[in-house]
């Protein structure tokens, strides 16, 4: 029973998220056109775009799970903080490898240090900090309440990226979904098939990634109740722990 | 407590550990820091190690940043006005091509960039741009001023939030819009 | 056209996201081991 992270909620959403994947694919490399500019190349589009909603939303719900987790210990909600963070950070690779693939073809080079991107490398780096921060030797609420603090704040850098097009003058373009919209009928419908394929996705990964978490928070917890237990053996029923401080 | 070694796979249903079910650690008091915790010897140098390491990446992109800050991004009317203060100084400067490239004796690559109703001209030299490059794109140009000519190391085709479907329909779009354009 | 920089884009990220969710199904096996069954899911 349980040997594995799966269960039948994760099992029919993977099947939902495979199939909702291919007919993606489908879409986004055979059924939608060329762009007249762009050509085939617009198709790193289907891959870009929901890498990032990827990113943005796990930052957001490690975001959310930090504030909830300060407020109140709940190492339920730490634990979802630090799981969403990984696959925010998994994805920015993605969207900056995608992205870079994008601009090769396109712009005509695979990076530079305009606004998006850089702030782009910033945000990465702070999650990359923050999933650091979380496997550092401290003492474990110590380290999960400055993670949640950085996790909060490091969202900071999420608003930044979203809105560098806006604010500063670059090479990469506006934002394509927003107010605004100017993408032609099936590529629309591509771009929103990708979407939710990479939200499913993104959701089984978050399911299992978050029990994998919790496993390890029971082995450390088990760690530490064998070694009370321990101690308390040893002395005959004296608490160290209480009376050294 | 039992002196038996765990062994998770016969485990009693009846909990072997005081382990609270909403995940919270185990221990009598409220400090949560176990004293076995604070005997371990602390591998200190790891968390340095690590934070070492994220501090000097992050300090190279912010160089990265900082720098390429001070590289200005101008419109093709600003970059007109301020000629004269940019002497020498390296800058991007963003229009439309505005004319037919061409090549120049020298090899280089000839064309007019637009914006804000000024013009300007341009002698790439550096890498020949993308194949997105033609008459009618916005481009963002990297390079100085030399006289009344920019003088460019770097051009890249930059394009917009719109994408248009390219299917046989729109040519004659398009050239129904030409052809009311110029009629 | 450009198609090479399309199949790179799609084939790298797809199989770095195979590999992850490898890894974590991997990770999800080797530690429900180590855990005693009735603790293994939260909400059990």
């Amino acid at each position: 029973m349980n040997r594995t992270t799966g269960s039948r909620l994760t099992r029919r959403l993977g099947a939902l998220a495979v199939v909702t994947m291919a007919i993606a694919l489908a879409f986004g490399l055979v059924f939608s056109p060329p762009e007249v500019a762009q050509r085939d190349a617009v198709r790193l589009m289907y891959l870009h775009l929901p890498t990032i909603a990827v990113a943005y939303l796990g930052f957001f719900i490690t975001m959310v799970g930090s504030i909830v987790y300060l407020r109140n210990g709940s190492v339920f909600w730490d634990l979802v903080a630090g799981a969403a963070a990984e696959i925010g950070v998994v994805f920015s690779v993605f969207l900056i490898v995608s992205g870079a693939l994008w601009g090769k073809p396109t712009w005509g080079v695979y990076w530079q240090w305009d606004p998006r991107l850089t702030s782009t490398t910033v945000m990465f780096l702070m999650y990359l900090g923050y999933l650091a921060l979380r496997r550092l030797d401290l003492p474990p609420d110590v380290r999960s309440r400055r993670a949640a603090i950085l996790g909060i704040v490091s969202f900071g850098n999420v608003i930044i990226v979203r809105y560098s097009v806006q604010w500063w003058r670059g090479l990469h373009q506006g934002q394509t979904l927003g107010v605004d919209t100017q993408l032609d009928g099936l590529m629309l419908f591509s771009l929103f098939l990708s979407l939710v394929a990479f939200l499913l996705v993104a959701a089984w990964l978050l399911i299992h990634r978050f029990r994998v978490a919790w496993l390890e928070h029971q082995l450390t917890r088990i760690g530490f109740e064998r070694a009370l237990a321990e101690r308390r053996g040893d002395l005959g029923g004296g608490r160290v722990g209480e009376e050294a401080r | 407590m039992t002196d038996r070694p765990i062994d998770p796979s016969n485990a009693d249903p009846v909990d072997e550990f005081d382990l609270p079910d909403d995940g919270a650690w185990p221990g009598p008091s409220l400090d949560l820091t176990p004293a076995e915790y604070l005997d371990r010897p602390r591998r200190r140098w790891r968390n340095w190690a690590i934070m070492g390491a994220l501090a000097l990446v992050a300090g190279f992109v912010l160089v990265q940043a900082l720098t390429n800050a001070r590289v200005f991004f101008l419109n093709v009317d600003e970059a007109v006005a301020q000629r004269a203060e940019l002497e020498g100084e390296t800058f991007r400067m963003q229009g439309t091509v505005v004319d037919e490239p061409r090549t120049g004796a020298d090899g280089s690559l000839l064309f007019t960039v637009a914006f804000g109703g000024e013009e300007a001209q341009i002698r790439h030299i550096g890498d020949e741009p993308s194949n997105l490059f033609e008459l009618g794109e916005a481009v963002v140009a990297e390079g100085r001023w030399d006289g009344e000519v920019f003088l460019s190391t770097q051009v890249l085709v930059k394009h917009s939030e719109e994408y248009v479907e390219d299917n046989p329909d729109r040519v004659d779009y398009e050239l129904e819009d030409t052809a009311e354009d110029a009629g | 056209m450009h198609w090479e920089f399309v199949i790179a884009g799609y084939a790298i990220v797809f199989v770095l996201l195979i590999a992850y969710a490898a890894a974590i199904v991997q990770r999800g096996r080797r530690l429900s081991e180590q855990v005693p069954e009735n603790k293994r899911r939260y909400l059990d």
